[in-house]
């Protein structure tokens, strides 16, 4: 790679670290762990969405040749001090399901771990559970909201009064006087369907648990290790000081790989009832029931608003369409959505409330959005309702509701949006549709068999998740500071220690480039190592609710700088001149003025390790080295504008999607190419949720899809280019002024597309309230007016 | 999840793998591996031999033969795409195969493979249909040929026994002033149909239609016939009326599955509309065709 210059670095579009090993197939995922003596596992998966299980039979499995252990839901229970934790927690009386790693007592969805085997390989593993006899009383499921929610329907828990696992509102103003006097009042109910982000490599553990030592140390596929590593002390009940958890590269995260699963504990158990390390890797098609779903949700809309188009009121309820036990973020990602309702806009009246109901369908956890996408779908669509029936133009709407910039901080119903020129994105997004001719191309296709529509949707992020006091009173059993170690070695190069992981987006890059440009060195000269909870520092939370880059490049920035202080130091003793009076540049500390007298820091680094007499001044300390904590005094809110040109076949209804800009702002931009690149991945997703991807259960509560030739991702054929337009409005809390970003492509894309899809229709007043848009629901909608699930 | 155990053999020559499909209690035959591996690798299909064909060199042509066009079983969909005496003799079937999945699965799957899986969503055995091909097999008995209209029953049924090999494809050349086209309706590029409609149709001296070869995949359990459709055109100048009125007939005569793709009401009304495009389009190119173009 190129030598880059340190100064700049911040901002720079340079290549990314991570890709000469990704690109060369030299990266080393979980599967590519192999350890002496190590087992492989398979579990057991039920074949019936809701059953009591009344006995299970594993000695024919246990005869099996090659076969070390089988374990059943009761012996994992009798193996556990808890349940399967569950970290989120702002409903303080919500009905906990209290699941373990296996079933005990009751299967309550297809798919959910029954038995597992550990083997000498995966093949003799299945093999082995196909010799496993389990006997099912199969007891009536509930398989959609509709019925979970119906009078006198089967409980999946028989303890709790009805299916409802908890009920909250959020309330901001008063919103019945809102409704009371209103011009205009929309109402709208929207589906989505369940969906869940697909990593090309699925999830996996290797767990070595030493039944001598008790020690136990895992190789993990996560996003969260020193989360993991906390979870597996409470549910293991062994102190963290004995428990490692090493990351190596992980082949996208997308959220699923934030949450802590069963399986993890399921092999730990195995490893130490067996003595061998124990590997165990989900397959593809266990990923479509063992992997956290998402999105899945009916949301009830009401806006108020003045016949100007000025909204007063917003009044919501999201149903969440839980699974069958509670995943590790709980009612998390629902609540977001209620919380989040109102999105960019200045509404004084909120009252948005969530309804998490349990079903006989997989558990609902983490997918890249959290939430969002539902909420900015919601507020959004709302949006071009009212212009709808107000006769006006949606972007006149928007103009005339966001949070104008001299309103920040704002306060919404429960965040406190930091800042932002709202209105400016907009404008650069309308801007530069007109610039590229989307209203000729669209006036163009009217009145052909293929017309042309234009959507918008205006989104805000939240990111840089913190902080940790807040968080814990809002529910969070965990914390949501970052702490990161700078050091510079003894031959002057940098190494940054981080508790966040690398999940193929880019963070080594971007830590690098922070501490690089502070530093004064070039960015070869900085390593970022990541992976690892015995060497790498702790991060609360973990790499997920965008926050790496923001909180772990304010921590290496403000390291970086207490570091550079003490190399000022040592290099002014060696070159007899005051600190202040030195510069850094390319790794060389010079004397203003005079760049003979100069010191390189593999000088400075020798000082500080090796030949200190003489060289390191008397009252510093030997060794470079840095630690900084940072917990933000807020989140930091990212926002953008999609804008979608989308073409619709009226005889087939088809949508294809012709391009797509994105305008944002995420505060200061470290990599530009990274930033691209995340808004690239997000948005892919976001065509997949808007156009594509559905888990699809049948009335029997089996699911339909469990292969890519029924989970349908877009491929590189169905994703259009993308432009992206960029705007800088650092966060003032955040050292550096860097915002996430990690989400925003995956939270705007479903909205501007089915803008684009019903303005395509206009002159049939099709409105799209349901997701995915598949061509069957589209040609419907064109002969009665609604996209419905 | 990984095959169930079976046993592996490499078949050295034709007769030896007829011999050891009949040997086995429930052997199946290997070729570009694109249909079998995945149901392997579910333990949906569990046999316990597989006979590879892979090393039957002897088996991968494509030549003309007696004014038809023979290609061996086991000749990779890409080299037929690719095929200039395809192009040339059976163009219908090179633009069908660009539809099967992607250029990497084109590049291992086989003709006779597609053939033998028999899907009533694939490209190959509709245009099989469509153009009257007729199929070589072998089996412990000897060899028969089955008239592709004769060889699919039902939802990956076909005449094909169990020890029997199909050895060749056998394609009608098809006549000076014929036009093709393939309209399919997939979810994403690279899957299999929705509904796909093929039609080749050939202009007379006098501008009327002589010769009309239509078939529909997706559309029933079996690659269907649209026979009633071809009746239609032939003889008349396939005005939009008439290519229509013919997608009308084909599109009733289907009998779509319902899953969770599509609806079976849907695939039937798509069926009328990708059959009046296909029509149209192949009469265009006829027209183009007969112009000297
Ligand atoms: C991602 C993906 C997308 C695809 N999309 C499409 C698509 O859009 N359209 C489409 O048509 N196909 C599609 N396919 C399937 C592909 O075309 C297969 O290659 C083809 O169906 C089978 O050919 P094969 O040579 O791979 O056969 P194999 O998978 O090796 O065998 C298939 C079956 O045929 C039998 N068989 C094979 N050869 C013979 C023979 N000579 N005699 C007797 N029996 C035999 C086998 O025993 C087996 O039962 C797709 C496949 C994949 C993986």
């Amino acid at each position: 790679m190129a030598e880059q210059s340190a100064a700049g670095l911040i901002g720079a579009r340079v290549r990314r670290q991570e890709d000469p090993r990704l690109l060369t197939g030299r990266a080393q995922f979980v599967d590519d762990v192999r350890l002496p003596g190590m087992l492989n596992a398979a579990v057991l998966r039920s074949p019936v969405p809701h059953a009591r299980i009344v006995r299970i039979d594993v000695s024919r499995a246990l005869a099996h040749p090659g076969v070390y252990a089988v374990v059943t839901g009761d012996e994992v229970r009798a193996a556990v001090a808890t349940p399967q934790p569950v970290i989120w927690r702002m409903i303080p009386d919500q009905r906990m399901t209290d699941g373990y790693p296996l079933a005990v007592g009751k299967a309550r969805y297809v798919g959910q771990g029954i038995a597992a085997v550990a083997a000498t390989d995966r093949a003799t593993a299945e093999d082995a559970l196909e010799l496993i006899d389990v006997e099912y009383d199969e007891l009536p499921a509930v398989t959609t909201l509709e019925e979970a929610l119906a009078e006198d329907a089967p409980k999946l828990y028989d303890e709790w009064p009805d299916n409802v696992s908890c009920r909250a509102t959020i309330p901001k103003g008063d919103v019945e006087a809102a409704f009371a006097e209103a011009d205009v009042v929309v109402r709208e109910t929207f589906r989505f369907a369940r969906q869940m982000g697909t990593p090309l490599e699925t999830r996996g553990v290797v767990a070595t648990w030493d039944p001598f030592t008790d020690r136990l140390d895992v190789w993990l596929s996560t996003q969260s290790p020193n989360l993991a590593r906390d979870l597996f002390g409470e549910v293991l009940d062994v102190s963290v000081d004995k428990i490692r958890v090493r990351v190596p590269d992980v082949g996208g995260g997308f959220g699923n790989k934030f949450d802590f699963y069963g399986e993890e504990v399921v092999a730990a158990i195995l490893s130490k009832r067996t003595g061998r390390p124990v590997k165990l890797i989900e397959d593809r098609l266990e990923s479509f029931v063992a992997n956290a779903h998402s999105r899945e949700q009916k949301v009830e809309v009401e806006l108020a608003a003045t016949s100007d188009g000025r909204i007063t009121g917003l009044r919501g309820t999201v149903y969440a369409v839980l699974g069958g036990q509670l995943a590790t973020v709980g009612i998390g990602p629902c609540w977001l959505t209620a919380a989040l309702m109102s999105g960019p806009y200045d509404i004084a009246n909120v009252e948005a409330s969530v309804v998490g109901v349990v079903t006989n369908r997989s558990p609902y956890g983490s997918y890249r959005g959290w939430g969002q996408p539902k909420s900015n779908f919601a507020h959004e669509r709302m949006v071009d309702l009212l212009a709808r029936r107000l006769d006006m133009d949606p972007l006149d709407v928007r103009r005339k509701n966001l949070i104008p910039a001299d309103a920040f901080p704002y306060a919404s119903p429960v965040f406190f949006y930091d800042g932002g020129r709202y209105d400016e994105c907009l404008g650069l997004a309308t801007d530069a549709v007109r610039d590229r001719g989307w209203l000729r191309r669209r006036d163009e296709a009217r009145g052909s068999g293929r017309t042309v529509g234009i959507g918008y949707s205006f989104h805000v992020e939240i990111t840089a998740l913190g902080p940790s006091r807040i968080m814990n009173m809002a529910g969070l059993q965990h914390s949501a500071f970052d702490e990161e170690v700078v050091r510079i070695d003894s031959s002057g190069r940098v190494t940054v220690y981080t508790g966040q992981t690398a999940l193929g987006q880019g963070i080594q890059t971007a830590l690098a480039q922070v501490a690089a440009e502070q530093l004064g060195v070039p960015l070869d000269d900085v390593t970022v190592v990541v992976g690892d909870t015995d060497t790498c520092p702790y991060t609360g939370y973990g790499t997920g609710a965008s926050r790496a880059a923001s909180l772990g490049g304010g921590a290496v920035l403000t390291a970086s700088k207490r570091l550079k202080e003490k190399v000022l130091r040592i290099a002014g003793g060696m070159l007899e001149a005051a600190p202040e009076d030195l510069v850094v540049a390319d790794g060389r500390i010079s004397v203003v003025g005079v760049p003979d007298r100069s010191v390189s820091m593999a000088e400075i680094g020798d000082a500080a390790y090796r030949r200190i007499n003489g060289r390191l001044p008397e009252d510093e300390v030997p060794t470079l080295e840095e630690r900084e904590v940072f917990d933000p005094p807020n989140v930091a809110f990212s926002y953008g504008c999609t804008a979608v040109l989308a073409d619709v076949d009226r005889e087939t209804g088809e949508v294809r999607l012709l391009d797509y800009l994105i305008a944002h702002d995420c505060g200061t931009v470290i990599n530009p190419l990274i930033v691209d690149g995340q808004l690239h991945g997000g948005a892919a997703q976001a065509i997949g949720g808007a156009l594509y991807e559905e888990l699809v259960y049948g009335p029997d509560g089996q699911i339909q899809t469990t292969t890519f030739m029924d989970y349908l991702m877009p491929t590189a054929s169905e994703i259009p280019a993308f432009e992206l337009l960029h705007m800088e409005t650092p966060a003032e809390h955040i050292p550096g002024g860097f915002k996430g970003m990690g989400e925003g492509g995956t939270i705007g894309g479903a909205a501007a597309i089915a803008g684009a899809v019903d303005d395509a229709l206009a002159d049939l007043g099709v409105a799209t309230v349901a997701l995915p848009i598949t061509p069957p629901r589209l040609l419907a909608a064109m002969r009665n007016g609604q996209v419905q699930a | 999840m990984k095959a169930a155990a079976f046993d592996y053999h490499r078949a050295t020559s034709v007769d030896d793998a007829i011999q050891q499909l009949g040997a086995a209690d429930d052997a199946k035959v290997l070729a570009g591996g694109q249909s079998l591996v995945p149901l392997l690798a579910m333990r949906l299909a569990r046999p316990t031999v597989l006979v590879d064909l892979n090393r039957l060199a002897d088996l991968a042509y494509v030549r003309r033969e007696n004014g038809e066009l023979a290609i061996g079983a086991l000749t990779r969909h890409r080299t037929v795409e690719t095929a200039e005496l395809v192009r040339r003799d059976v163009p219908l079937l090179a633009d069908a195969l660009a539809h099967v999945g992607h250029v990497t699965i084109r590049n291992r799957g086989t003709i006779g493979g597609s053939i033998a899986h028999g899907d009533p969503a694939a490209e190959l055995p509709a245009v099989a249909v469509a153009l009257d091909a007729t199929f070589r097999l072998r089996g412990p008995g000897g060899e028969r040929s089955v008239a592709a209209g004769d060889f699919f029953f039902g939802y990956l049924m076909t005449a094909l026994e169990p020890d029997e090999l199909l050895t060749e494809i056998r394609w009608p050349v098809l006549p000076q002033g014929t036009g093709c086209a393939v309209e399919e309706l997939t979810r994403r590029n690279g899957d299999f149909a929705l509904v796909a409609v093929f039609a080749a149709l050939t202009m007379g001296a006098d501008g009327v239609c002589t010769q009309a070869r239509i078939s529909v995949a997706g559309a029933a359990a079996a690659p269907l016939r649209a026979d009633n459709a071809e009746q239609a055109l032939i003889g008349s100048r396939v005005s939009a009326a008439d290519a229509g009125a013919a997608a009308d007939r084909l599109a009733a005569a289907t009998d779509p599955p319902n899953d969770i793709h599509a609806p079976a009401d849907y695939r039937r009304e798509m069926a009328a509309v990708l059959g009046r495009r296909a029509i149209q389009r192949a009469w265009a190119q006829a027209n183009r065709t007969n112009a000297g173009e």
